[in-house]
């Protein structure tokens, strides 16, 4: 039996191939795009928190921009990388148009989101699992 | 208020420029190629008919700098991609059902109630069960897990394998038991040298 926790798998480890580009040709166009992407958000935080009227300062949003962007810090693939640089900017136009509403912006910090229980203990208390 | 909107909205739009074109220096020669392209075509007092021998070119292609050209040539290309390839970042499935979910791939067995061998050569893909509860009301089964109900046909065992991989999903594989076939028939039962008669003789 194959599995892929153990030393037996049979994962196609020749990853090396040629495919289509999305946007950048390589990594250093990648980066550009990933930075110039962040200096477009970073400059937007301070009308972002006038315009939506969150109870959050402008360096608490950079620094959850600042999170939001690390998460994705261990990402290598050039592809991968566009397509986060795509979608983030469509995120920015929504953002600066107003598309979005405040809770949408309040998403990002996660303040409602009761955690998960973790331990067996705490699972079988919840009734979760 | 709305001037700020304004500018903010201009500031975009030197970003969206910026992210679309490829990396150009500020001295490119995009200015003087238009003016030296806009000499050519007005050849004073020159005769009328040459003006239209003269092929309209999209004006995108004749603003475009060197590099741009170029970027967009290579772009018809290829990249080398020495990552293999994973969508988990991209795909918008919550964190929980990228981590922690178990795929078993299997080729599902023959039905015992008929001789029929169809369903069987496709590969299929499982995750292991979520919680599933009685609905209280009408008394269905219910289940919370978005995953439970997917059904994936894969022709092949390594494509299964390989959409697992680039999902972030672990997996095993259970390989199906093949038995051989035993040749039967109504006739052996009378055979002379079985021993299949019990009563007469």
């Amino acid at each position: 039996m194959a599995c892929s926790g153990g030393g037996s798998s049979k994962v196609i480890k020749s990853v090396a191939r040629q495919v289509k580009p999305i946007l950048s040709l390589d990594k250093a166009d990648a980066r550009r795009r990933v930075v110039n992407l962040y200096k477009a958000w970073y400059r937007q935080m301070p009308y972002v928190v006038l315009e939506y009227d969150i109870p959050k300062n402008v360096e608490q949003c950079r620094q959850k921009l600042r999170e939001e962007f690390d998460k994705n810090r261990h990402i290598k693939d050039i592809r991968v990388i566009d397509m986060l640089v795509i979608k983030g900017q469509m995120e920015l136009k929504e953002t600066v148009e107003i598309w979005k509403q405040k809770s949408h912006i309040m998403s990002y910090f996660k303040e409602t989101v009761e955690p998960k229980p973790q331990g067996f203990l705490s699972k079988f208390l919840a009734g979760h699992e | 208020m709305a001037a700020q909107r304004a500018a903010v909205r201009q500031g975009l739009f030197a970003f969206r420029t910026l992210y679309t074109s490829p990396i150009r220096p500020l001295s490119a020669s995009s200015a003087p190629r238009l003016a030296s392209s806009s000499l050519e075509k007005t050849p004073a007092g020159g005769p009328k008919g040459k003006a239209s021998d003269t092929v309209p070119k999209d004006l995108k292609v004749l603003l475009a700098s060197k590099d741009e050209l170029e970027h967009k040539e290579k772009m018809k290309g290829t990249i080398m991609v020495d990552v293999p390839l994973d969508i988990t970042s991209i795909s918008g499935v919550p964190e929980e059902h990228t981590k922690s979910r178990r795929v078993r791939i299997f080729k599902p067995c023959k039905n015992a109630m008929q001789s029929g061998t169809s369903n069987t050569k496709k590969w299929k893909i499982e995750f292991e069960t979520r919680e599933r509860w009685e609905n209280a009301l009408m008394g269905w089964s219910s289940s919370g897990d978005p995953l439970s109900n997917m059904q994936i046909d894969f022709s092949d065992k390594d494509e299964a394998v390989a959409f697992c991989e680039k999902n972030g999903w672990t997996w095993f594989v259970e390989e199906p038991v093949e038995k051989p076939m035993k040749p039967k028939s109504y006739g052996a039962n009378f055979s002379w040298n079985k021993r299949t008669r019990v009563s007469t003789k």
